[in-house]
């Protein structure tokens, strides 16, 4: 499992400087709070909410309704399994169970090794290329279990060949 | 000559940046033609990238097309050589090339054509002709609002509502600040007509906002951009820096006393925030959930701002209206109808990709002529129109004629423009159950009928592909569609019902088959399938027993394979190894 | 400018400013919602309020619309209805919790045993007396006889063991009885007069409940005095009967005519009594022993139980040999058994076909007689009794059995074993396998083939227009006083609405209930449950004092604080289940998954449970907007949404005002507050 550590608040206050005085802002920070750690870390919520003068609850409360957010870190390469129709259509369902299968986890879920996050996500729009999935913003087209299978493989060995 | 990669988000998914990549560092090194390499937008024709575009020193454009980073190679050679006959194995054929003759582009009129990231490009094209026409020679904004009304122009995010009269209603509501938003939140699972516009021609969507702005008198404009599209972003904010360097935007506009600025605001991730009044709450950083109407946004919207909201598409067409004129618009289409519309076409189609057509098109031209037909010849079995929101349309009403009204009578919607096209091998209670499991799981959970009602659909629709449906569940879902419509908040939940009450109108032999018989007739669902390998067909290759990830199937080489029933998790990979089709589905 | 319209046909004049709601309001008209609150902005979340007008395609929501000049307004169409319904159906498809506790519920007489051990537990114990009145008159004798049907729910039982909440209600109102005697309150007369035949429990039940709403009432009975079986069927040692001649003139006082000595056929004709009264309602019970058609029944010394009983209840001291068989396992058996002791029976036996597992006896009963010497020849039926050179019963031959397959009832049959034969010599054979209605003198009321009287069990409506029968001498046969009890309640009710020209039908409301097991209770500490104090078997088996001594307040106090408190705290001001009942709701049409999340505490005093929650965001909103804080609000989306403040418990204090008013505004038994709050919407 990737590891929470102490985050250090001092990074995201670039953005509560810009935003903090701006109404409406909240998704915009909670954007750039995920980019600058990857995830939403409790203390980084508590520290917005101190500094806008938000609540709590109205954080929580966005950061929990769009999909964008997490609450956990995520593994090291994001999984972004398409759910369109296209891809539903063109057999979605059997790329998704083929990562299950290979990796042990299912939709939001993140290997023990912290290598990997499966997200099933709203369409990517690249319809007529279904079924797709993007890992770390590369977008595999046209896949099958057979080669998503083995694209995930190939990360694997390379992650592996660098840690030895 | 010139060189033009198409790079919109398809084009890269399928390698055109290493295409580019590879043609710009062998032109660097040497480029003997003075070859000029350009990119340009999706230009629609999905299925056959990447494309590479070659205009020679006549202006005759060659497409070459599925261009792979070895064949960047042979271009660049013919290219130098200045002899592009060794390239004809790459050019698109006559049939390919039908997709995009066969269209009329209106709103896609320079998608694949310009560089987006070239402001000038579209300037060549009458770009900002329009807002200057408005601005030099004196249009009110109701001479704007009477050509939009002239055009019969109707919003293209799904429900068609009059764009004049919504203009009019935001320019007539007291106030001293309103906001005019462009709804780029293109959820529709299955729709990317907006990503092509703003990846493809970003000042289009500029000016045709700017224009909406003037006439309803709004000196704000945002774009609420889904997140999923981080490409679309960065041309639209460039472009948006481009517009306000050349005073497009900002300030005093070409020197007249109209100012408007434009704003981004990328979403994060919620289908209901393509619902207005739920983007306004998304907009002010709040939970995406809608607000009740009324009050309608023209009359308190954004911070209870008079605001107007209309999709990309439908601001996309406003530039050509205003250069044009209103009446040249409302010549295409049908009575009710005016204009063209853009369609994402997927699914099981020979050819996927945009088309834009004018209204009054049959749904048949759309999907065998423009798009070829079903891939690897398969039936034809309907086509999903406007998504979760939308409907299917079965092969009887295939003559069914692209406009409001008459889609409207088929069930299914006009939609956003998501053309999803199914064949025999796709199941529809399947289906069914996707736009549920989808608006379930996009549900805001705000209103009672939505959040309990899909999910109380999704869960009987789960239970009828597993083979576990009873007597009466399509009963008992048609009278929660019926509640749905009449009791949810918003139009996301009112429309919910929508895939199920077209699919039970045209299959429900279907359903009827899954409950009374536990069967799939399309051999699609996982619970009530197997898997059998055909003992005349199999050559004993070993190829699937090798994939399978159950180890449920033996057997000894060169002679039949056998797939143990009780050990097979459905997986499919055995079908994708075999190479003799041997494996079969019941 | 005003805007004239109507709804249903009245007419309504509302202000532009004005929805179709809170014109309607003015104008009287109620149109149910749960997320309305004028103090907060229009939400439009529970889709109650759905309304439909004339020409509008769409239902609105009458929160939010507004109305127009001469719009036709109708909240009382099929659509409405079944929209109203189905939201409510699928709300309640995922709202647990128990409306009211399992006791409740279990009590045939729906007694709020939860509400009034509560009371006992705060000390209450008038107002613990009042809430048992609530249900029935005479607590006391109950409380002390009642086979507690109550306690067989109670969750208690998933700790360790269900609360004593018979003894309970005996100990308030013994409490109650000595210090300040209840006094029922009498609505005006409305000179309707009603004769009940039978001042038996449900006799006196159905006469307490229509004294109060006004009615002249008259019981009569062929006894000399009232409390039918209660005093004739059950002996002193377990009821004395000080105690129901209390009780029974508490009813009296109220203003109910009492006429003992009256037998109905020979004192009075029945058809007299129907003309004179404008109803009758007969509870004449069941008082005749079931033969057991053995050779040898109609020997001297072999009588039916109750008949055995009603003879001391009289006064009369049977006699009896020094060997005495009861035959049969209830109630009517032990009190047999443990009275023929007293009277100085020397060997009493208990005849019983089948073992002790199955008896129907409550367990202290079977347990007490044992103590007392009692002999139990279980697995054994009577299959002759035999008589001496004087025709009096000399003993008994028995058939021993064994336990087969089960039967109808779960039970399983007593089968005999061939050949084998056990006699006892026995002076006296009591009969007390079961009593039925003997029902002379009602000429005209249809009857069963077992001669029980033909009433309906939801309008307690005989075949004859003004006659209403109720308790043991109906077609459900004999039982426990409760049932009788409860029976009469709810025929008072009937009677009641037929008095008044109404629909006379009684409608069992609907409640949401909740199933727990014991993982759900296993933080709860265990706390035996109190021990009654009385008298030993030695003090006890040669007279008829009375066994028990009851609580002391301390006991009481302990005990009902064991009370897991189960029922919902909001029941009477839920809006939920308000609208369930009165929508007439099918809570089970749209099964699916349902959660299943633990309470939140939000800040002390105040907590809330999801799983009660219908999101109507009124919490949170009123906290936000009226409030100023903005201390809770929703979390997640979708199915997944929960109400939460999502602060840590110990920051709660510096977000929370505590004001209660996310408690006062909830529509359900969601927000929950220890200190009570009284619950108000503003429409």
């Amino acid at each position: 499992m990737a590891e929470k550590t102490t985050v250090d608040l001092g990074l995201i206050a670039p953005v509560l400087e810009e935003y903090k005085d701006t109404p409406g802002s909240l998704i915009a920070i909670l954007q750039k709070t995920q980019a600058t750690y990857g995830y939403l870390p409790e203390e980084a919520i508590y520290h917005i909410a101190e500094v806008t003068g938000t609540a709590p609850a109205t954080i929580y409360g966005v950061a929990t309704f769009y999909a964008q957010f997490r609450l956990e870190p995520v593994g090291k390469h994001l999984i972004m399994l398409c759910q369109g129709t296209a891809c539903h259509v063109n057999g979605a369902e059997l790329i998704s169970a083929a990562i299950t299968d290979e990796l042990g986890i299912d939709d939001g879920e993140t290997t023990e090794d912290g290598l990997f996050s499966m997200e099933h996500v709203a369409c990517l729009g690249c319809c007529s290329l279904s079924p797709v999935m993007m890992i770390n913003g590369k977008t595999y087209s046209t896949l099958t279990p057979d080669k998503c299978r083995k694209v995930l493989r190939e990360i694997a060995k390379e992650e592996g060949g660098a840690d030895a | 000559m010139k060189l033009v990669v198409g790079e919109g988000s398809c084009g890269l998914a399928a390698g055109a940046g290493a295409v580019y990549d590879r043609l710009a560092a062998l032109l660097n090194e040497s480029n003997p033609t003075g070859a000029v390499l350009d990119i340009t937008g999706c230009n629609g024709m999905c299925f056959l990238e990447p494309i590479v575009d070659l205009y020679d020193d006549e202006g005759t454009l060659h497409r070459y097309v599925k261009v792979t980073e070895k064949d960047a190679d042979d271009i660049y050679a013919a290219v130098s050589a200045n002899d592009l006959s060794s390239l004809d194995r790459l050019g698109i054929t006559p049939d390919d090339a039908h997709f995009l003759e066969a269209q009329t582009r209106v709103a896609l009129r320079d998608c694949g054509i310009i560089n987006p990231e070239n402001i000038d490009d579209y300037i060549a094209r009458d770009g900002y002709k329009a807002i200057e026409k408005i601005l030099k020679t004196g249009m009110t904004q109701d001479d704007v609002i009477e050509q939009i009304d002239i055009s019969g122009l109707r919003g293209r995010g799904g429900a068609g509502f009059s764009t004049a009269f919504k203009w009019r209603a935001a320019k007539n509501s007291e106030g001293d600040e309103k906001y005019l938003i462009c709804n780029a939140d293109e959820g529709d699972p299955g729709a990317f007509m907006d990503r092509a516009v703003i990846e493809g021609d970003p000042h289009n969507l500029i000016e045709g906002m700017l224009i909406g702005a003037y006439a309803i008198g709004a000196s704000t404009a945002i774009v609420y951009v889904r997140a999923e599209y981080p490409l679309a972003i960065v041309r639209l904010e460039k472009a948006i820096k481009d517009a306000t360097a050349r005073g497009y935007l900002g300030d005093n506009i070409l020197g007249s006393d109209f100012s408007c600025v434009l704003r981004i605001k990328a979403g994060a991730g919620a289908f209901v925030c393509g619902e207005e009044t739920a983007l306004i709450e998304s907009l002010e950083g709040k939970r995406g959930m809608p607000r009740l109407k009324p009050p309608f946004p023209a009359q308190s919207g954004y911070w209870f701002k008079p605001s107007n909201i209309n999709n990309v598409e439908t601001y996309a067409n406003v530039p050509w209206i205003i250069n044009n004129g209103g009446a040249a618009f409302a010549a295409m289409g049908t009575e009710q109808s005016k204009g063209t519309k853009v369609f994402a076409l997927s699914g099981k189609i020979k050819r996927g990709g945009l088309v834009e057509i004018p209204m009054g098109t049959t749904l048949r031209d759309v999907i065998f002529d423009i798009g070829g037909g079903i891939r690897n010849d398969k039936e034809f079995k309907a086509v999903q129109l406007g998504g979760p929101s939308g409907g299917c349309v079965p092969k009887e009403k295939l003559d069914t004629v692209i406009d409001y009204a008459e889609l409207g009578k088929t069930g299914a919607i006009m939609g956003s423009g998501g053309m999803v096209v199914m064949d025999e091998s796709t199941c529809m209670v399947s289906m069914a159950k996707f736009f549920l499991d989808f608006t379930a799981k996009e549900s805001c959970g705000k209103c009672v009928h939505c959040r309990l009602g899909t999910k109380r659909m999704l869960e009987v629709l789960d239970r009828i592909v597993k083979g576990q449906g009873e007597e009466g569940d399509i009963e008992k879902l048609e009278e929660l569609c019926y509640a749905i419509k009449d009791g949810a908040l918003c139009g996301l939940g009112q429309t919910a019902p929508n895939p199920v009450l077209t699919t039970i109108r045209y299959f429900r032999d279907e359903f009827e088959a899954h409950i009374k018989e536990q069967r799939c007739p399309a051999g699609e669902c996982r619970d009530l399938i197997t898997y059998s390998i055909n003992k005349d067909k199999c050559v004993g290759c070993s190829a699937c027993a090798r994939q399978c990830p159950a180890n449920a199937i033996t057997g000894e080489l060169k002679s039949p394979f056998e797939i143990d029933a009780d050990l097979c998790v459905k997986c499919g990979n055995c079908i994708t190894a075999c190479r003799f089709g041997a494996v079969e589905v019941h | 400018m005003s805007i004239k319209y109507t709804i249903d046909g009245i007419e309504v004049i509302a202000e532009p400013s004005d929805t179709i709601l809170s014109s309607a309001v003015r104008a009287g008209v109620d149109i149910p919602t749960l997320c309305f609150d004028k103090r907060t902005a229009i939400y439009g979340a529970c889709g109650i309020c759905l309304v439909e007008v004339e020409g509008v395609p769409k239902l609105l929501r009458a929160c939010s619309a507004r109305p127009q000049e001469g719009y036709v307004v109708r909240t009382d169409t099929d659509r409405v209805v079944r929209a109203r319904k189905t939201a409510l159906e699928l709300l309640l498809s995922d709202h647990t919790g128990d409306c009211r506790g399992p006791c409740k519920l279990n009590c045939p007489a729906m007694t709020d045993c939860q509400k009034y051990v509560q009371e006992i537990k705060n000390g209450e114990f008038k107002k613990a007396v009042e809430t048992i009145y609530e249900a029935f008159p005479i607590p006391a004798s109950i409380g002390r006889v009642c086979p507690h049907p109550c306690e067989d729910a109670c969750r208690r039982q998933l700790v360790e063991e269900p609360i004593s909440i018979a003894f309970l209600k005996a100990f308030a109102a013994d409490k109650v009885l000595a210090e300040d005697p209840y006094v029922i309150p009498v609505e005006p007369d409305t000179g309707k007069k009603v004769a009940i035949i039978g001042g038996g429990p449900a006799g006196l039940t159905a006469a307490y409940f229509l004294r109060q709403w006004g009615h002249a009432v008259t019981i009569f009975d062929q006894q000399p005095k009232m409390g039918g079986m209660l005093r004739y069927g059950i002996p002193e040692y377990r009821l004395p009967k000080a105690v129901l001649d209390q009780e029974i003139s508490i009813i009296e006082k109220a203003g109910v005519v009492l006429k003992n000595n009256v037998k109905l056929g020979k004192d009075i004709q029945f058809d007299d009594i129907r003309n004179e009264y404008d109803a009758v309602l007969l509870a004449i019970g069941a008082w005749t022993s079931v033969p057991m058609r053995v050779p040898g029944e109609d020997l001297d010394g072999v009588e039916g139980g109750i008949y055995f009983l009603e003879k001391l209840g009289l006064g009369e001291k049977p006699l009896l040999g020094k060997n005495v068989a009861v035959c049969g396992g209830g109630n009517t058996a032990m009190d047999c058994c443990r009275t023929a002791v007293r009277l100085g029976a020397e060997n009493v036996y208990v005849v019983y076909r089948r073992t002790r597992n199955e008896m129907p006896a409550a367990d202290i009963e079977i347990e007490e007689a044992e103590e007392e010497g009692v002999t139990f020849k279980f697995l054994t039926n009577p299959a002759e009794i035999y008589a001496d050179e004087n025709g009096h019963v000399a003993g008994m031959k028995l058939q021993i059995m064994e336990l087969g397959e089960p039967d109808a009832s779960g039970r399983r049959r007593p089968v005999p074993v061939e050949g084998a034969i056990e006699d006892i010599k026995v002076d006296n054979v009591l009969m007390a396998i079961g009593q039925v209605a003997k029902c002379d003198g009602v000429d005209g009321i249809e009857l069963t083939k077992k001669g029980t009287i033909v009433a309906d069990d939801m309008t307690f409506r005989t075949n004859i227009d003004n006659v209403f029968a109720a308790g043991d001498v109906t077609n459900r046969g004999a039982g426990i006083a409760i049932e009788a009890i409860g029976e009469a309640q709810k025929a008072a009710l009937c009677i009641n609405n037929y008095l008044a020209g109404d629909e006379v039908r009684y409608k069992k409301p609907y409640f949401v209930e909740d199933e727990k097991t014991e993982a759900d209770f296993e933080d709860r500490e265990k706390q035996q449950r109190e021990k009654m104090p009385g008298l030993s078997p030695e003090e006890r088996r040669d007279n008829f004092n009375p066994i028990y001594f009851g609580f002391t307040e301390e006991q009481a106090k302990n005990e009902a604080s064991r009370c897991l408190d189960c029922g919902c705290h909001d029941y009477y001001d839920c809006r939920l289940i308000d609208y369930a009942n009165r929508y007439d709701v099918e809570p089970e049409k749209f099964p699916g998954e349902v959660h299943a999340r633990p309470i939140i505490k939000v800040a002390d005093p105040i907590s809330h449970n999801p799983d009660k929650c219908v999101l109507c965001g009124l919490c949170y909103r009123t906290c936000d907007q009226v409030v100023g804080q903005t201390f809770i609000g929703l979390y997640n989306r979708g199915f997944s949404t929960i109400v939460n403040p999502m602060v840590p418990a110990d920051k709660a204090a510096t977000f929370c005002a505590t004001c209660l008013k996310c408690v006062e505004v909830c529509p359900t038994g969601a927000m929950k507050s220890e200190i009570p709050v009284v619950r108000r919407v503003e429409r």
